[in-house]
């Protein structure tokens, strides 16, 4: 304290001048901010856009985007006055209305400008299976359409991939993800170290022995095969996460049901898995939607064309119909993306606990 | 004669792990010594042995001229995607967006996820048609109307690179955008309050409050999408095929061509155990990204 | 230093108001404490000072000046907070040269003064410690002197003292307080603990519910607190209150009687337990249970009103389970409190019951 005394400097400051400042660089690095993020927002939001307004208004077959301007020309404005109404809303009755104001006048616009457009005509693939000679017919052009299943086969064979899959590994893994978790053993820590290997493993890396390998046991070309492969490579992933799920359960409710007469294999049907049913969930609905979405496995074990999923649907429409009508491949796309982010909206909540637990802060 | 405390945890290993074990075995470590075993043979289309050779260990060292261009290709591409997207702007969207108020911050993360919630097929079919050579591409139509461009532009064919970059960037992106905004909401909040009150503006709260708590984020995220992206190869493939010619071809697709369109099983195989043995080298390396005291901890329960 | 005014200061957080308006002026080089329950609006307050905050109405002014936009960098303040905030990356040098970055100070004086605020807290030692090393109470000096580098006009405390064990924030609280008269800085203390407002400040601010119970020295708060909330607040063991309705020259509690003066309607007597002591006369009861404090023993009797608390010095007990007593006290000593309200009444004075003569 004696060598340099701590007292404050008179110095003038000029505090309007500061409060200025504040308040002009703190709206200008929120502009900035929000600016960017819709900057790089656009090459997103934009072409999903345009493949829904092409699925429900393109007739010509040519990749339009009139009817994607008209509706941008409604939308962005809409999306505007909700943000003003947001920022100038003083509660959120006045809100409430607000929106609704500008959902009413944005439905008016909606239907006048783009309505007369709209049409469910692209969606014939859901009831035509030969979609594809009706397609190109309309453009003159008789032969050469790829014989397509009917996409409710499609459809099946995704549900099927996907759903067996997500059992399976949701089994499989709970089991397992508890007793790693929870029981002693010889060998458990090697036997977690290596599972953490696993779990980062490339498993693409394996396309050409897993391709080799079942075409050995004659499960090549067979739904089956493929979702015993991708049972395998969802396996330590799940596990993984299950495993954190299951350390965060509290011992005491483990160890009174023990107390209570409950074997282990008890208390773990009984008290600890309808503790865990947010890591059910979330694994479940993860190994779903990776079957759902499963692309390069199943094009290359899948031969036959009532395999197909509907990623091999996707991509063959695509091949086949695109340059001859942009329409109905939006429509099939629009069909695939749904349900994919119908899941994904809707666990979300519990997507978000699973993250990648157990790595350092 | 063993007791029943002993039959009873053999019991509970096969019922609890058995499965998982098998699977893992069957499906991993058979894999393995099938490429290994592989490597060493002709197996070519006919999908039949006729002898053994190391003519594919050869051809990696020195007879392939073709995959220089392949590996300097892989390194551009890794590296680009994931110095461009991965890290850095997966680290600037994570840092926006929870600097701006939740639900907007909420909005634009969402936004960001849609190419890594879309299917691939059809992910990469929009990339297909905004960048499509006529006019009708959107890209065109936004160049040629609103930018005054002459003629269409054909990024497949001139900037194949630039376009497998970004296509999986935007993906990429996303990992480490969620990653890092889960980090950033883990430091306590006090911090920022005290920088702010110590005299730190925005920039300078980024630079030694939240960078250097995300350290270990960033190299984890650093580590495993470099993997991800040396191993991926599904949205090029679907993209350019790997082309125009080898343009695209990075190695994991390489390997996927020469087996299964020239139909070289056993060369594939060989150039495969290269790429296995760096996923594991890199698997083990990310040992020291995770609380190892907290995943080996001890169950509490001894009663099996 | 400075002087700080909130005038008709409003705070919301969404539709929320946590603050409806707070008038407050505090003087140059004060030392003053915001006292109250958690959730009573003293820390939103504080992070008003510090900038943390923006105000949502009313107006905060420094030294007259109005302060309520500008940014917390260039307010000119230094805080402590209750988890201390030391940057965890950061040695303690870093940490308590952290400030003094951003002020453009020439290197060699911010050496030497951080040199010098960590000799003034005793953490010269320490300087190439991580935080994680130090203990909670070497950590909260840390705290402090990344506060006081930067010669702030005005430090804030919120909580400072509350995650460490007793002895040391004994220690902490002498060396807070001799520290502020050292440097004069106005100095905000934010707590829930009366002992630490009282013993610290030289003028506690008792809030309630985001607004103002009472403004005073703490004997002030004491002897004579405002209402029931304070004289529950301050004080342990808590007073005694015992309600009863005055009329005719004196209190009604049911069959007891308590003479007074200047009073009508329902009242409630407050009664701090080391202002009652056993006597041969006063309001009769029966010991229920005794515990020993240490230096002080509290007895809980039984009496016609209700169980009192009475506190007496001696670390003996005096008196067992069961015996029977008559309690006693000072009518000055004694608070008197307009039940309806909850008010204090002043001028009013209440006498222990006497045994009929």
């Amino acid at each position: 304290m004696t060598t340099v005394p701590l007292t404050t400097s008179p110095v003038e400051t000029d505090w309007a001048q500061l409060a200025r400042r504040a308040r002009w660089t703190n709206r200008a690095r929120t502009s900035a901010l929000y600016a960017f993020l819709i900057a790089v927002s656009i090459p997103i939001i934009l072409p999903y856009f345009w493949l829904v307004t092409i699925a429900f208004s393109a007739r010509t077959g040519i990749a339009e985007t009139q009817v994607l301007w008209r509706s941008l020309l409604v939308l962005v404005p809409a999306i505007i006055a909700c943000w003003v109404v947001a920022m100038v809303a003083r509660n959120l009755r006045r809100m409430l209305a607000g929106f609704a104001v500008v959902a009413a006048i944005t439905a008016v616009a909606f239907i006048t400008l783009v309505g007369p457009s709209l049409h469910l005509g692209n969606f014939i693939f859901l009831v035509e299976r030969d979609f594809a000679s009706v397609v190109r017919s309309r453009v003159g052009e008789v032969r050469g359409a790829t014989q397509f299943p009917s996409v409710w086969r499609a459809f099946w064979n995704s549900i099927v991939l996907a759903g067996s899959q997500t059992i399976i590994v949701v089994t499989v893994a709970s089991l397992a993800g508890y007793y790693l978790s929870r029981f002693q053993f010889p060998g458990r820590a090697p036997m977690l170290r290596s599972l953490l290997v696993l779990h980062a493993f490339p498993v693409m890396t394996l396309i050409v022995p897993m391709f080799l390998m079942l075409y050995y046991i004659g499960l090549l070309d067979t739904l089956f095969g493929v979702i015993l492969v991708l049972v395998a490579f969802e396996l330590p992933f799940a596990i993984f996460i299950m495993k954190g799920f299951f350390d965060a359960v509290p011992w005491d409710i483990e160890m009174s049901a023990l107390t209570d007469g409950a074997s282990r294999r008890q208390a773990f049907v009984k008290v600890v898995l309808p503790q865990v049913t947010n890591g059910i969930i979330a694994v479940s609905v993860f190994s779903f939607i990776r079957g759902w979405e499963e692309y390069i496995f199943v094009f290359t074990f899948l031969i036959r064309n009532t395999n197909w999923t509907m990623s091999l649907y996707m991509f063959f429409v695509r091949d086949d119909v695109m340059g001859v009508d942009f329409g109905v491949v939006s429509a099939v796309g629009v069909f695939y993306l749904v349900p994919s982010l119908v899941l994904y909206a809707a666990a979300q909540r519990y997507l978000m606990q699973m993250s990648i637990g157990g790595v350092k802060g | 004669m063993k007791s029943r405390a002993w039959w009873r945890q053999r019991v509970n290993f096969v019922i609890f792990l058995g499965p998982a074990i098998l699977l893992t075995v069957f499906f991993f470590v058979v894999p393995v010594l099938i490429d290994i075993a592989v490597s060493f043979t002709d197996l070519g289309r006919s999908l039949r042995v006729t002898r053994f050779t190391t003519e594919h260990y050869e051809r990696v060292f020195g007879g392939d001229r073709r995959l220089t261009d392949v590996m300097a290709l892989t390194f551009i591409y890794v590296l680009g995607t994931l110095a461009l997207f991965n890290v850095t702007f997966g680290l600037v969207l994570a840092l926006i967006t929870t600097s701006i108020d939740k639900v907007s911050g909420g909005f634009f993360r969402g936004v960001w996820l849609l190419p890594r919630m879309s299917p691939s097929v059809l992910y990469i079919l929009l990339w297909v048609w905004v960048v499509n050579p006529s006019q009708y591409g959107l890209l065109n139509q936004i160049l040629m109307t609103v930018f005054g461009l002459e003629q269409p532009l054909d990024l497949l064919t001139t900037a194949p690179i630039a376009l497998i970059i970004i296509s999986n960037g935007f993906i990429g992106a996303s990992m480490g955008m969620i990653i890092f905004t889960s980090a950033i909401r883990g430091i306590p909040e006090h911090l920022f309050h005290a920088a702010r009150v110590d005299g730190a503006g925005s920039l300078a709260i980024v630079w030694y409050i939240t960078l250097p708590a995300l350290r270990w984020p960033i190299s984890f995220i650093t580590i495993y999408q470099a993997l991800s992206l040396l191993v991926s190869f599904e949205y090029i493939l679907l993209l350019t095929k790997g082309g125009p010619f080898y343009d695209t071809t990075v190695y994991a697709l390489y390997i996927y061509r020469r087996a299964f369109q020239s139909g070289q099983y056993g060369y594939g195989a060989a150039l495969s155990l290269f790429l296995i043995v760096i996923g594991i080298a890199v698997a083990l390396l990310g040992w020291r990204f995770f609380d190892m005291k907290r995943l080996l901890q001890n169950p509490r329960i001894e009663v099996q | 230093m400075a002087s700080i005014e909130f005038r008709n200061v409003i705070k919301r957080f969404g539709d929320v108001e946590v603050i409806p308006g707070l008038n407050l002026t505090i003087e140059h080089g004060e030392f003053v404490a915001l006292l109250g329950p958690s959730g009573c609006g003293k820390s939103t307050s504080l992070f008003m000072l510090a900038g943390i905050y923006l105000p949502s109405g009313g107006e905060l002014l420094f030294d007259g000046h109005l302060v309520n936009e500008v940014e917390a960098r260039d307010r000119n303040v230094g805080i402590v907070f209750q988890s201390y905030a030391l940057y965890p990356h950061m040695n303690v040098h870093d940490n308590i040269l952290f400030p003094l970055r951003f002020k453009k100070t020439p290197r060699e004086e911010a050496l030497v003064r951080v040199k010098a605020a960590a000799e003034l807290v005793h953490v010269g030692e320490l300087l190439d410690r991580r935080p994680s090393e130090l203990s909670g109470g070497q950590q909260q000096r840390v705290a402090l002197a990344r506060a006081l580098v930067k010669e702030p006009q005005i430090l804030l405390l919120d909580e400072p003292l509350s995650n460490l064990d007793a002895t040391l924030r004994l220690t902490m609280r002498t060396e807070i307080k001799s520290l502020q008269k050292k440097l004069g800085v106005t100095t905000i203390l934010v707590t829930h603990d009366q002992i630490e407002a009282t013993t610290m400040a030289d003028r506690v601010i008792c809030m309630r519910g985001g607004g103002i119970e009472q403004v005073g020295t703490p004997d002030d708060l004491y002897l004579r607190p405002a209402s029931l909330f304070i004289a529950g607040f301050i004080g342990s063991p808590p007073v005694n209150l015992i309600r009863g309705t005055a009329e005719n020259g004196a209190v009604h509690v049911g069959a007891t009687v308590f003479p007074s003066e200047g009073i009508r309607g329902d009242v409630t007597i407050g009664l701090r337990p080391e202002h009652l002591k056993f006597a041969g006369d006063g309001l009769r009861g029966r010991i229920a249970e005794i515990e020993p404090m240490g230096r002080e023993i509290l007895y809980v009797v039984d009496t016609d009103v209700g169980h009192v608390r009475v506190l007496e010095h001696g670390s003996a007990a005096a008196h067992s389970a069961g015996e029977a007593v008559h309690i006693d006290f000072s009518p000055t000593e004694a608070l008197l409190f307009r039940t309806s309200n909850e008010k204090l009444i002043a001028g009013a004075n209440v006498c222990p019951p006497r045994r009929a003569s």
